[in-house]
């Protein structure tokens, strides 16, 4: 090799070169072999768990509550339900879903009640609840919505993580009758029992917004072409987020310019609150607080004939 | 070490993260009511810039006056004791830096072409005067803040993309790698607000002294000279950071910052060309006129030129504007953005709304409020809602796109830009119509329509419109408050 002229090659040096030329070609292949499929890539999607808890013949399956104090009227729904000890267990982590959508104060009634959202979170911590998330995607910037809507203070001063948009994490999730590749928040799939808390507000396309319209708050990308058969999705919605409990929030209704207000002309105090473990009915209820016949409403109907409930409102026991 | 240098290091390491924490508590969102605008109000080249282009020294701005007094009395100690750019540069040259204690010496002499900074701030304030405030493209504050928020941040986990942020970065990332060749270079040669606040240091009470007599010349002072004004020569006042280095270094004792330390000599050399600076003057008032001409939205409305809410009209928005971009970083939905090219090229850093990006949020009045200069006027949020009874503050009017739109184009059903729209009553309202599908089967559609009267141009509609990269409503600049001309529609008489 030193010799540039010298064409003999010695034995060393043939032993050398074969050896390199062996070794590189083993690295490449067993690289290679390492490598080789190593990690199947899946279009996965999460599965939504099932938050109910198992039915009961003893209790109804909603319970309606008026009065002037909105934490009463929690109080009062609930126990004919059998209180908070049936639905939340010593030790479960709890995720309770209000509307906090926009930056409203609550006496423009675009976003649920703070009083209605700080006394569940104190019966879940009373039922012995180890954690109680409160978080919705809010429409406008969700600092402004959580600050003014009361409920970032309420919630928090009655033992609550309140979670803002902004610092939730998304999954693709499956939704089989949605578009493909919706994102729903994260910390929903790890919660034990979810609590679906909607404020009763009009629509301009749903004509209401209620429980199963709520969960339009849990989506990420793509929510806003769900709008496109709104009807189907709120139903889909439905049969997808099966919640431990539905609290309806009547203490002030949006009659007009839904979901979000802005005007107290639009604005009515109705004072009532209902829980209960139907969601169709709850939304029933809620739909009979805005002088609506439930039947007449197309997601109603659609909800019904899935089987996800049954919106006879001679089922809600008055308290 | 001596206690005058660690002070100083303190002061630099205090005012430095102050600075990046106001920055960075701003762009999160703190709602507290922290002093965002500090450093920007003491700004004295911008309290030059704007009364010069303005005519008038808004507000809070008047707080220059009180570091120029700073500066009469102690010499240009904001460039060596403050300024967090000046701060930074001061790291990376001593981190970056492999130099030898020859080169050190070499670095440190006042080079004849450091004067470039006086010729740059004579440009500065001669096209201010002619109407054009440029000052912000180099004001070192103005410079930092949006090479780190709009520029650097983005990049962290969690950032927002800001286009045409990585200018902000480079120019940021060229000052701090320069220093590693020349300590401070951007201060020495480039700073208009260095050159600025040379000209009051030439009166300062407190400056270096060397008393001939006990020095032995042994260089020991120049070695760490950030100013490069050579306290062993002719020394500069106005060059001097005062960062005093020179007298902690000095073995003998023979230099020292002392209360009406008799003047050194004028230097040999003068500091300025008449000529370069005649010249300087003279070509930027030939060129701001060029400036305005160029295609910005003075004279004429542009559609994409979506000013924030409270922006003064073009012109005197342009004599305001610094371009330290602290309302984008303000602004909760990451709406306001550069205009690079939207508002012409005097308005290079002036902010403008994009609302694919973001929008203005209705009850929101974050800009105004951390305007340093009043460009952007800052509203209550019933005067910017219109709760106040008066006419509510408007940026721009949404339009329909009747070619894009769901239920105008494709028969499908779709309300988001109405249940999005803030305004109440509702701006955008619902024109019921049945129409024949292509299958002989009729569809209700509800057709969104925009009342003029009613949107306020925040651009929420646009910004949630389902449909693709192109929304088939979005906002134009026509019935923005602060241009009269700016309109479509005479207004009913009422």
């Amino acid at each position: 090799m030193s010799e540039p002229y010298d064409t003999r090659v010695t034995r060393r040096d043939t032993v050398t070169r074969l050896a390199a030329a062996g070794l590189a070609a083993g690295a490449v292949g067993a690289g290679a072999l390492f490598f080789h499929d190593r990690r199947r890539v899946e279009a996965s999607a999460r599965l939504i768990p099932d938050w109910r808890v198992g039915a009961s013949d003893q209790h109804p399956a909603v319970a309606a509550a008026n009065g002037p104090d909105p934490a009463a009227n929690v109080r009062r729904a609930m126990a004919p339900l059998g209180g908070m000890e049936r639905f939340v267990r010593r030790g479960e982590s709890v995720l309770i879903k209000p509307n906090v959508g926009w930056d409203r104060i609550p006496e423009q009634a675009a976003n649920t009640d703070p009083d209605v959202v700080a006394e569940l979170v104190r019966l879940c911590r009373a039922a012995g609840a180890a954690r109680v998330v409160v978080t919705d995607i809010s429409c406008n910037d969700p600092r402004r919505c959580f600050a003014r809507s009361g409920i970032s203070a309420a919630a928090a001063a009655a033992g609550a993580e309140v979670i803002e948009s902004h610092r939730l994490a998304m999954v693709p999730a499956a939704l089989t009758g949605l578009a493909a590749g919706i994102e729903v928040v994260e910390e929903l799939l790890k919660a034990d029992r979810v609590i679906n808390v909607p404020v009763v507000k009009h629509h301009s396309l749903s004509r209401v917004t209620l429980g199963m319209k709520n969960w339009y708050g849990v989506l990420g990308t793509g929510r806003n072409r769900l709008h496109q058969s709104i009807d189907r999705s709120i139903a889909e919605l439905g049969a997808a987020f099966r919640p431990t409990l539905t609290v309806v929030d009547a203490t002030r209704v949006l009659l007009r310019n839904g979901p979000q207000g802005g005007s107290l002309n639009d604005v009515k105090a109705v004072n009532a609150v209902a829980a209960g473990t139907d969601p169709v009915l709850c939304d029933a209820w809620g739909a009979a607080q805005l002088g609506h016949v439930p039947e007449s409403l197309p997601f109603i109907e659609l909800a019904q004939q899935r089987g996800l409930g049954r919106a006879d409102l001679k089922a809600v026991r008055q308290v | 070490m001596s206690w005058t240098r660690r002070l100083r290091v303190l002061y630099q390491g205090f005012f430095l993260a102050l600075f990046l924490w106001l920055l960075a508590r701003l762009a999160a969102g703190d709602p507290r009511d922290l002093p965002f605008t500090a450093y920007f109000h003491a700004n004295p080249l911008a309290a030059v810039g704007v009364t010069g282009a303005a005519g008038t020294l808004p507000g809070a701005l008047i707080w220059a006056v009180a570091l120029i007094l700073v500066t009469i009395v102690f010499g240009r100690v904001f460039c060596g004791w403050i300024c967090p750019l000046g701060t930074l540069q001061h790291l990376s040259s001593r981190l970056l830096s492999p130099r030898s204690r020859r080169e050190s010496l070499k670095v440190n002499r006042y080079r004849r072409w450091y004067a470039l900074k006086t010729y740059i701030l004579a440009a500065l304030l001669a096209a201010a005067l002619a109407g054009s405030l440029q000052t912000g493209l180099l004001d070192p504050l103005s410079l930092l803040a949006r090479g780190l928020a709009s520029g650097l941040w983005p990049m962290l986990p969690g950032g927002k993309p800001v286009p045409g942020g990585w200018l902000a970065a480079a120019l940021l990332l060229s000052i701090l790698i320069a220093s590693r060749f020349i300590p401070r270079l951007f201060c020495r040669a480039f700073c208009p607000m260095g050159a600025l606040l040379g000209i009051f240091a030439r009166f300062a009470l407190f400056r270096i002294r060397r008393s001939g007599e006990a020095c032995n010349s042994c260089t020991l002072c120049t070695f760490a000279c950030q100013g490069a004004d050579e306290p062993l020569g002719e020394h500069r006042v106005s060059e001097c950071h005062v960062c005093l280095n020179c007298t902690d270094s000095c073995a003998d004792g023979v230099i020292s910052y002392r209360f009406l330390a008799p003047a050194a000599e004028a230097p040999a050399r003068p500091d300025l060309s008449r000529r370069y600076l005649v010249g300087s003057t003279l070509g930027a008032l030939a060129v701001a006129p060029l400036l305005q001409a160029a295609g910005g939205g003075r004279g004429s409305a542009r559609a994409e030129l979506i000013r924030p809410p409270g922006a003064l009209a073009e012109n005197e928005f342009l004599q305001r504007c610094i371009k330290c971009s602290l309302c984008q970083q303000a602004c909760p939905t990451n709406a306001l953005h550069p205009a690079i090219g939207r508002a012409g090229v005097e308005g290079f850093w002036t902010p403008v709304l994009i609302p694919r990006r973001g929008w203005c949020e209705f009850a929101c009045t974050r800009c105004g409020e951390v305007c340093p200069t009043g460009a952007i006027a800052e509203l209550t949020t019933a005067r910017k809602t219109g709760y106040d009874g008066a006419p509510p503050v408007r940026i721009g009017t949404a339009f329909v796109d009747q070619g894009r739109c769901l239920p105008w184009a494709m028969s499908t059903p779709c309300i988001v830009c109405e249940e999005m729209c803030p305004t109440s009553p509702k701006a955008i309202w619902l024109d019921e119509a049945i129409e024949p599908g292509r299958d002989g089967r009729s569809v209700r559609l509800q057709r969104p329509r925009v009342d003029p009267e009613l949107c306020v141009g925040c651009g929420i509609c646009e910004n949630r419109c389902p449909v693709g990269e192109l929304a088939a409503i979005r906002v134009t600049s026509v019935g923005e408050s602060r241009d009269p001309l700016n309109r479509m529609i005479a207004a009913t008489p009422s």
